[in-house]
């Protein structure tokens, strides 16, 4: 092993750290607001159907051909070209970034719902007769229990969002998988260069779950033998 | 705690007409007609299926009666369709401020704490000061005998507890009558005398009870008034000495003679 090589090699890779960790976070940003209008659209009978069409589309496809359909897909459509969305739309960025969005809202919005729907029938009636509006229920009660339903299905999706940002690298895009492998079409030494990558992402990893862990004692304190907050 | 002997309004304090309710084919409530004056406790008896838990959770629109007027209070409501529409479910959010509805299953907010529990209307729906929310609370806690359990979960508390934290939750929204379903159907045996002990303590200060229950022996010590339901209608109404030493009908008798053999 060569310590010095795979030493600059890290010091390498961390360059691409930001810009993993940018689409790491807004993916789910904006993967979890999504996820959240779907299931708001889950009321209605209409929006029902178009939130399962979505979820079936883009669970069933795989994420490259998503990114792929968007980077080199959407340019063929002239109205695309046209439209105001086009300076954002022909930017490998923001097409990798929709992508990953759409796609983080598709499973998230599922995690979710499972949270919803575990949420005790009688907790939701005892906000109603308490006078609480449909929002308040919603704020107050419906979505804390869903949430905290749903954290550890959620952690695993946080986790494989990392993973999945390393598919930009794809459509050109420098993030440290990208720099990971035009390294490697310098220097041909693929295994020390993706073992150093893929310690990084092991890293972030070990850091979600511990904080996840944390996170699920901190908000459900009553499941951990704590007596009191 | 005398403000709910205070709340002294014209007219009854809530009031049921021409109520019906069915579900599928099943006719739950066939023309229910019932008005509480203040200061009235009315337990509501009845077989299984006879539609007293339906009747109760038809006054602050749990259920959505098909037909018929809930009153609480100066507020009315004879809801049109099968859902609420906006201004309906506005009224009905104020219908539901002047009542306290205690749950058979308690049906506590499990990610709060007891105290979290009792001061939540009053803080989010009444806008009351935290401060005093939280003095309030803290009486109405020590009044069910549950001040020391004020920052304990909901899941570390017995049956018993937890029904006792969800009448304080209730008497925090300072109703003017409490809706009790079944209140003690879901407890242990062991632990049903100390949540009847508090209930009977709300009656003996004045306060408006409706209470549907199977527990005859406190039904007929506790209350002024008793009804009760047969498939959906009003079969005796009056007081517990009336309804249980001379019932009118046949399926009264009935009904009550079974229940009196194996109950204290």
């Amino acid at each position: 092993m060569d310590f010095t090589f795979l030493g600059g090699m890290f010091a390498n890779l961390l360059k691409g750290l930001p810009l993993t960790l940018n689409f790491w976070v807004l993916s789910l940003l904006g993967g979890g607001t999504l996820a959240l209008i779907l299931n708001l659209m889950r009321t209605t009978r209409i929006g029902n159907a178009v939130a399962a069409a979505y979820v079936f589309v883009f669970r069933g496809t795989p994420l490259l051909i998503q990114i792929f359909m968007i980077y080199y897909g959407l340019a063929g459509f002239g109205f695309v070209r046209q439209s105001f969305l086009w300076p954002f739309l022909r930017e490998p960025y923001w097409c990798g970034l929709l992508a990953l969005i759409l796609n983080d809202a598709a499973y998230t919005s599922e995690i979710l719902r499972g949270g919803l729907r575990a949420v005790p029938k009688g907790a939701v009636e005892a906000g109603r007769v308490s006078g609480m509006t449909r929002f308040a229920i919603l704020r107050r009660i419906t979505l804390p229990l869903a949430f905290r339903q749903a954290l550890p299905a959620y952690s695993n999706e946080v986790i494989s969002m990392l993973k999945a940002t390393a598919l930009v690298s794809t459509i050109t895009l420098m993030d440290m998988t990208g720099i990971a492998r035009a390294a490697i079409s310098e220097t041909w030494r693929a295994v020390e260069i993706l073992l150093c990558a893929a310690a990084i992402y092991l890293a972030i990893s070990l850091l979600v779950t511990r904080f996840s862990a944390w996170f699920e004692r901190r908000l459900s304190p009553w499941q951990f033998g704590r007596t009191t907050p | 705690m005398t403000d709910a002997v205070e709340t002294k309004a014209v007219g009854p304090a809530l009031s049921i007409t021409g109520l019906r309710k069915t579900f599928g084919a099943n006719e739950v409530l066939r023309g229910i007609d019932l008005s509480a004056r203040d200061g009235d406790v009315i337990s509501m008896i009845g077989a299984s299926g006879s539609g007293k838990s339906t009747l109760l959770r038809c006054i602050p629109m749990l259920e959505i009666p098909d037909a018929g007027t809930v009153t609480v209070g100066e507020d009315s409501l004879s809801p049109k369709g099968a859902r609420l529409t906006r201004a309906e479910e506005a009224t009905a959010r104020r219908m539901r401020g002047h009542l306290g509805f205690v749950f058979q299953n308690f049906n506590l907010w499990t990610h709060r704490t007891v105290l979290q529990n009792v001061i939540e209307a009053p803080l989010f729906v009444q806008n009351r000061s935290r401060a005093e929310a939280v003095d309030e609370a803290t009486a109405l806690l020590e009044k069910v005998g549950l001040a020391e359990k004020r920052d304990a979960w909901p899941a570390h508390l017995s049956g018993g507890q937890q029904q006792r934290v969800a009448i304080a939750r209730a008497l925090a929204q300072r109703p003017r009558a409490i809706l009790f379903d079944e209140p003690t159907s879901a407890l242990d045996p062991e632990l049903v005398g100390e949540v009847l002990k508090v209930i009977r303590s709300l009656a003996e200060e004045g306060r408006t009870l409706l209470i549907v229950t199977h527990e005859m022996g406190f039904a007929r010590d506790v209350s002024s008034r008793v009804v009760l339901l047969h498939q959906g209608q009003i079969e005796e109404d009056g007081t517990p000495e009336q309804v249980f030493a001379n019932p009118r009908s046949d399926r009264a008798r009935a009904f009550l003679s079974g229940h009196f053999d194996r109950t204290r």
